[in-house]
């Protein structure tokens, strides 16, 4: 029994349900990190998945279905930080809109494009290529981990090094923090917040896009309904869990990728997944409440130093 | 040596429903201390946020060195050699000192990079030639109000700055930390050849530092004037715009009882600091009571305690006799005490709700606003707001009104008509003209003096000395946590007050780490 | 009702107003893109939505949980806490009133419906209590601790539906029916519409008792405005918000409640498609006015019902008016901002010509 759900093909089932996590966590910690809570990244995955699937099927290549979904995802980043900047809109509401406007357009697309109601599938979609190895294809355990992926996987991992890179070695990178802690700042010396933040919207988009390929075109060639299955909240919990920095949100998105993976596993044994699904969200409540109360402790204890300087 | 450096012709800003500048005409020399005093609002900081590019003018232009240049942004203005220092810091908390310094112009490794070892080595240069000394490495966050001031200085150098804009500068400073602040600024303007422009509201501080000085209200440019042909009294007159002489307050006489006893109070600010030692006091009825203080010395922790909103951390308090420490703000309201808090957005209002609104908070569970204990009475709610907003002459359309659409003196009238309404023994008066114009001061005056002829006893907190003088029975300094004076009105001077408020009587070692 | 034609309201009105419209426009620009008529399609989803005595009963059958669900949000936002958990304490609720129809079957009808009533509101209203407590205790950001409970309560009742309480009919994702005592009856023949309506309509005018007429409705509204400025007056404020939060939790149960006891009699494990969420953007809509959210949930579910008339005549998917109901949302979220921006633009106009006359 353990050994039927702890082996290598678990840990494989890990780094491919992970993938569309840290892909749209990318994009959100860098919209938290220029601080705005983007909830918005539920339907900006499932526009993603829907969009890759339009392009790979009608320009029959998997390249066209990445570019568009990006496309699309960058467009819906435009537009939420168009309503949150310019607008001053909540940014929460506008998340929710979104949602609920991914949901709504692309069933209708999907009817109104494809005529079928739930899923679309065809031989027509082409699927994201793999990449493979072949020095590692007799190392088991190597072989597992690194081979046999769609590109995104490898992609993904990258871009986890080039995010931690960007925000903490990159002038850029200041900036986009800058916007976020205390757009003033930033402004007072001659760079736009406004700008940093439509950057990391923009951007969020496009990862949340790349996010929803790989779900459409990734293993499976196709497109569900509703098919973002609450990842875009999962990405959220681990940007929080991850503190917003691309390492430490890598190694959320794992662990929950991780758990999502037992979780299936379980339900094939006959276990309910239930509660192995529940552990990202009630990760999240407890430690949002640990970080908290550590801000807090930290709020005082900094203030203490202050008041010794006085 | 007379130079002209910039030249601010015929600058108009409007913002929606203001007009925050009004073509205004200024000149800055090279070399100056240029102070450019003000009321709250007379648009002191628009016009250094336009100089600064912050902010686009509607009409008129600048000149900078005899040439035409146009703002768009504060780079415009950092490469011609414009640097300010906010009043708020423009600090990002938790980033280094040398990173905040560099933020915008990070030197570079690799293209692409951030120079982290040269960012941290040209801080220490540049704290070592200015002379303010900084550790480059550490967070902001964890610095103290006056070195992150020295930083947002050396920011604003970093960038090359010739003319230096600090906007309010000493407000959030210790005396210490201010005297401080002046060697600095001496130092760059005489041994640097460094420009300067001062904004401030404190006059003595002019007279002090300035070589010349501006003043401003209501939008425009009153006159300039070299600071050794100035004064107090002249500038005053010139910010306000006409003496600043006001009707004698008849005070009647009145029956004295004691109706508030303050006794050993202690308690912690925000910070988890002590900031009341030891406060001990006790007010009558009949009687104003005035609280002198610079800002920040423990009025605001002794008025949140004593209207039940901060624990208190040691000490008791008694309203008529009745044990009152550990009450909640309703109960103390119950007991006794009304309170107008100092900041009337943040505390005394809400902004998005009715005049009216505003008006029944503290009686939403009082007959006859409501009744049976549930329902609530709004046609006596409507009543009750007209009848107050006609007492206390409050200037607007209606009742129904947001209270948000007021103007800061309306607002503070309905703030002050509702505290009064409820004819407590006992009023705690904090601020009371804080952003008020003249008109309305006068009049909140005569109320309070109403209010205290009634028998009324009276707690008055101001930053205003001139309010304390005026309105005061007995007046009591407070100087980080203590009281360190008490006195009889009448018997004391503006100067030997402002001793007792700097702790100056005290032991003077404890001071200046 | 006087009070509600304030200027401020009616400024409000307008822009509502004119979002509607616009958003309905787009729609039909989408229509006419796929060469459809828009007014036969609008003409259809009218009718659809009222046009009989069966499609006025579908649309007032759809409102219900808008309703309630819209509500619970306003009564929340209003008192400056954001319950997102709606659709999680929706199903626990509706999780509840399964378990009293398929448990207490001995008990009489009218007293049934009534256990079922009150156990759905009162797990609805502990569900809300934990993240309002966190809130208030430890400054826990509410409005994703209660998105991230929504999907704890969703799996939770899909693992009980699943596994402890499957039906015994090899129903995948739905418990047994519930005792046919218990069950609303039903008011027009084919439709879904029960009495529910009744129920809700009576929790309605409470709710916009509560929320519009006592001190309660005051100190909710003034601790959402500014917690300080209630604080000072008196006001529990910490109090007021959790308070505020559990009545809202109780009004989502009390939506999946009806779901159970009125129209579906038993529990299913996807019994709600997002009426939380939508009854969520109904509030933000009529900003968290009660009887905005009445007739705003009419409208919603006007929509939907007529929608698939719509679709059925000119063949446009009836998903087209998810997608209005987004953007109208997207407008009023919009609003200020656009409202600023025209303000902007004519304030340069107006100083393009002269200066500084216009003091105010």
């Amino acid at each position: 029994m353990f050994k039927e759900l702890f082996n290598l093909a678990l840990l494989q089932h890990t780094i491919r349900t992970a993938t569309p996590l840290i892909l749209a966590a990318l994009g959100g910690l860098l919209t938290q990190q220029a601080g705005i809570l983007n909830i918005g990244m539920e339907g900006m995955i499932l526009l993603g998945a829907f969009f890759g699937v339009v392009g790979s099927y009608f320009f029959g290549s998997s390249l066209a279905g990445v570019v568009l979904a990006a496309s699309i995802g960058a467009l819906v980043g435009l537009l939420f930080a168009f309503f949150v900047i310019d607008l001053k809109s909540d940014e929460f509401v506008i998340g929710i809109a979104i949602n609920i406007l991914a949901g709504g357009l692309t069933v209708f697309l999907l009817r109104s494009i494809f005529g079928v109601k739930g899923a679309f599938s065809s031989p027509k979609i082409i699927s994201l290529p793999r990449l493979n190895f072949s020095f590692l294809d007799n190392i088991t355990i190597l072989d597992t981990i690194f081979n046999n992926h769609t590109v995104f996987i490898y992609i993904s991992w990258i871009l986890v090094i080039l995010a931690y890179i960007y925000l903490y070695k990159t002038p850029y990178g200041f900036w986009l923090r800058a916007s976020g802690e205390y757009p003033k700042a930033l402004e007072t010396a001659g760079i736009s917040p406004k700008k940093m933040k439509y950057i990391s919207s923009i951007a969020c988009g496009i990862l949340c896009g790349f996010s929803g390929v790989h779900l459409s075109l990734g293993y499976l060639t196709l497109f569900t309904e509703n098919m973002s299955a609450n990842r875009g909240f999962i990405a959220l919990a681990a940007i929080i869990f991850g503190k917003a920095n691309p390492i430490g949100t890598f190694f959320a998105a794992l662990l929950f990728g991780f758990f999502d993976a037992l979780g299936t596993r379980l339900q094939v044994v006959g276990i309910p997944s239930q509660f192995t699904q529940m552990i990202p969200y009630l990760a999240t409540v407890f430690a949002l409440l640990i970080v908290t109360k550590r801000q807090l402790a930290k709020a005082n204890k900094n203030r203490e130093v202050k008041g010794i300087e006085n | 040596m007379e130079e002209i450096l910039i030249e601010l012709r015929n600058i108009s800003k409007q913002f929606p429903g203001v007009l925050a500048n009004d073509n205004i005409n200024l000149e800055i020399k090279k070399g100056e201390i240029h102070a450019i005093v003000g009321e709250n609002g007379a648009g002191k900081s628009t016009l250094m946020n336009i100089l600064y590019g912050l902010h686009e003018p509607t009409a008129g232009e600048i000149y900078f060195k005899g040439n035409p240049v146009r703002f768009t942004s504060p780079l415009d203005a950092i490469k011609l050699g414009i640097g300010m220092v906010h009043q708020h810091f423009m600090l990002v908390p938790s980033f280094t000192v040398a990173e905040n310094i560099v933020l915008g112009i990070e030197p570079k490794r690799k293209k692409f990079l951030v120079d982290r070892e040269k960012a941290i080595k040209e801080t220490k240069e540049l704290s070592q030639t200015y002379g303010l000394a900084v550790d480059p490495e550490i967070k902001v966050e964890s610095l103290s109000v006056g070195i992150q001031q020295r930083v947002e200085i050396l920011k604003a150098l970093y960038k090359g700055a010739d003319v230096l804009i600090l906007d309010e500068p000493t407000a959030v400073l210790t005396p210490q930390e201010t005297a401080e602040l002046f060697k600095v600024i001496r130092k760059l303007v005489d041994e640097l050849g460094k420009t300067i422009i001062i904004i401030t509201h404190k006059l003595q501080e002019v007279l002090a530092i300035s070589t010349r000085v501006s003043v401003m209200r209501q939008g425009k440019l009153v006159g300039t004037l070299d600071t050794k042909d100035a004064n107090e009294h002249l500038l005053a007159e010139m910010m306000v715009g006409r003496e600043v002489l006001f009707d004698k307050l008849e005070k009647k006489p009145t029956e004295k009882n004691e109706v508030l006893k303050v006794n050993g109070l202690r308690a912690k600010d925000n910070r988890g600091l002590l900031a009341l030692k030891d406060i001990s006091f006790s007010l009558k009825s009949g009687e104003i009571l005035g609280i002198a203080g610079i800002e920040g010395n423990g009025q605001s922790e002794l008025v949140e305690v004593l209207a039940g909103l901060r624990k208190k951390d040691g000490g008791e308090f008694y309203i008529n006799g009745v044990e009152a420490s550990d009450k909640s703000p309703r109960e103390i309201r119950k007991l006794g005490i009304a309170h107008v808090p100092e900041d009337r957005l943040a505390m005394g209002l809400s902004t998005e709700a009715s005049i009216a609104e505003n008006m029944l908070m503290g009686s939403q569970y009082d007959e006859p606003y409501r009744m049976k204990g549930i329902h609530l009475n709004k046609l006596k709610i409507k009543e009750m707001s007209k009848k107050l907003i006609k007492e206390f002459d409050i200037r607007t359309p209606s009742e129904e009104t947001l209270a948000g659409n007021l103007s800061g003196g309306n607002m503070q009238k309905v703030v002050i008509a509702r505290e009064f309404s409820f004819n407590t023994p006992i009023l705690i008066i904090s601020q009371p003209t804080r952003g008020v114009d003249i008109g309305a001061i006068e009049f909140i005056h005569t109320q309070i003096i109403e209010k205290r002829n009634e028998g009324c006893a009276i707690l008055l907190i101001s930053a205003e000395l001139d309010e304390i003088f005026r309105l005061s029975d007995r007046i009591m300094t407070i100087y980080e946590g203590r009281i360190t004076g008490e006195f009889d009105a009448g018997q004391i001077t503006r100067q030997e007050i402002g001793l007792y408020m700097t702790g100056k009587n005290m032991n003077s070692s404890e001071e200046g780490a | 009702m006087k009070s509600i034609l304030k200027k401020g309201n009616l400024e409000y009105l307008t822009s509502l107003f004119i979002s509607i419209l616009a958003s309905l426009l787009i729609g039909a620009l989408i229509m006419m893109a796929n060469s459809r008529s828009p007014l036969v399609g609008y003409g259809a989803l009218i009718t659809g939505a009222f046009g009989s005595t069966y499609s006025l009963a579908t649309t007032f059958a759809k409102t219900v949980p808008l309703v309630l669900t819209g509500l619970a949000t306003a009564i929340s936002f209003r008192s400056g806490i954001s319950n997102i958990g709606g659709e999680g304490q929706l199903y626990l609720g509706a999780f509840a009133a399964a378990y009293v129809g398929i448990t207490f079957t001995n008990i009489p009808g009218f007293l049934g419906i009534a256990l079922a009533i009150l156990a759905g509101a009162l797990v609805g209203g502990i569900y809300a209590f934990f993240p309002a407590l966190l809130k208030v205790k430890y400054q826990v950001d509410e409005v994703i601790t209660t998105i991230m409970l929504n999907t704890v309560a969703t799996l939770f009742t899909g693992y009980l539906v699943n596994y402890p309480f499957a039906s015994s009919q090899g129903k995948m994702g739905g418990t047994e029916m519930i005792t046919e005592s218990f069950r609303l009856s039903r008011l027009v023949r084919l439709s879904t519409l029960n009495t529910s309506i009744f129920f809700m309509g009576f929790i309605a005018i409470v709710i916009y008792y509560l929320m519009e007429k006592t001190s309660f409705g005051y100190d909710s509204k003034m601790v959402g405005q500014n917690s300080l400025f209630g604080r000072y007056g008196g006001i529990k404020d910490k109090k007021q918000m959790v308070v505020a939060m559990v009545i809202s939790g109780a009004l989502c149960g009390l939506a999946g409640v009806f779901e159970v006891i009125g129209v579906h009699y038993r529990f299913l494990q996807h019994i709600s498609p997002g009426y939380a969420f939508d009854g969520m953007l109904i509030a933000l809509i009529v900003k968290n006015n009660p009887i905005g959210v009445i007739l705003m949930s009419i409208f919603f579910g006007a929509l939907k019902t007529g929608s698939i008339s719509m679709e059925n005549a000119i063949g446009i998917p009836s998903e087209l008016v998810s997608v209005i109901q987004a953007i109208i949302i997207l407008f009023i979220a919009g609003e200020t901002g656009f409202k600023n921006i025209y303000k902007n633009w004519r304030l340069k106009k107006l100083h393009q010509g002269k200066v500084g006359e216009e003091n105010v």
